[in-house]
């Protein structure tokens, strides 16, 4: 809910992530790195549409992608996973302080009707 | 779309039992003055608290922090059910542009004189890119973003 310091970025993971077929390729590249074909077998899909969400996932910076014309392996980059932590945290911490707080504001008002009360 | 959000695994899920009756807590939410001083970060005040907590309401709340730097936040109410829960749904927008949507549901439980608070969030993706190859809207990645990372560590 509070803004982050680098939410371009973040909003495209988040929108990157927001897939369950681009998941599942991230999850797949985290155990190396592979060929586009490779990555299109257990997703019953056609080239062009794996294709299409390793665009997004690039964009995002989630993939990295090799410049031989051939054979353009895909490779995982977590460093934009780390900015989507540090937003769960920061929505987390939030949270957190702000029970805090309604803790505090609850016991102080409390202790205001009390008194209110006895004034009765 | 809000039964969608019930169905769905919450993104994340943070509870809290406070020692106060549930109509005090009702109140420090749906109440502008009583929300105004409490939301928000440590040291944090808000300016601007205009609280409509009725369906189609808005939500807009103006934080500032310590050093002065505000920061705007605003939601529209997607259900009100009078001290049991409230949902509201908030844009995280950058520079004007609407990037993702945050669906907050906010339930209130009487715990013998307590009350427990659950926030469960749902992140909704909103951006026209996002919307794109598959279509709607789709929530979770979270959890497989947890396995994801595992899956990073042991690699």
């Amino acid at each position: 809910m509070v803004s982050s310091t680098a939410p371009d970025r973040l909003s495209s993971t988040l929108a990157a992530l927001a897939d369950p077929t681009r998941r599942a390729i991230l999850a797949r590249l985290s155990a190396g790195e592979t060929s586009v074909t490779e990555l299109a077998k257990p997703f019953r899909m056609t080239l062009p549409a794996v294709s299409k969400h390793l665009k997004v996932l690039e964009r995002a910076g989630l993939i990295a992608r090799g410049r031989s014309a051939q054979w353009r392996p895909c490779r995982l980059d977590a460093g934009p996973m780390r900015e989507v932590a540090e937003w769960v945290q920061g929505y987390q911490r939030f949270w957190d302080e702000s029970f805090d707080r309604l803790d505090d504001y609850l016991i102080a008002a409390q202790a205001k009707e009390k008194k209110r009360d006895r004034k009765r | 779309m809000i039964e969608s959000a019930n169905s769905a695994r919450p993104d994340m899920t943070i509870v809290r039992v406070f020692d106060a009756p549930r109509r005090l807590v009702w109140q420090a939410w749906t109440e502008p003055q009583r929300l105004a001083q409490w939301f928000g970060p440590k040291g944090f005040t808000n300016p601007v608290c205009e609280v409509d907590a009725r369906p189609g309401g808005a939500l807009r709340v103006t934080m500032q922090a310590p050093d002065g730097t505000q920061y705007p936040m605003a939601a529209v109410f997607d259900e009100v059910i009078e001290l049991e829960r409230i949902v509201w749904t908030g844009s995280v927008d950058h520079d004007g542009n609407v990037s993702f949507a945050v669906r907050q549901v906010m339930t209130f439980a009487d715990r013998g004189g307590k009350t427990e608070v659950t926030i469960q969030a749902f992140v909704l993706r909103s951006t026209p890119e996002s919307a794109g190859a598959l279509g709607g809207m789709e929530q979770g990645w979270s959890q497989s973003l947890d396995k994801l990372e595992d899956a990073l560590a042991g690699g």
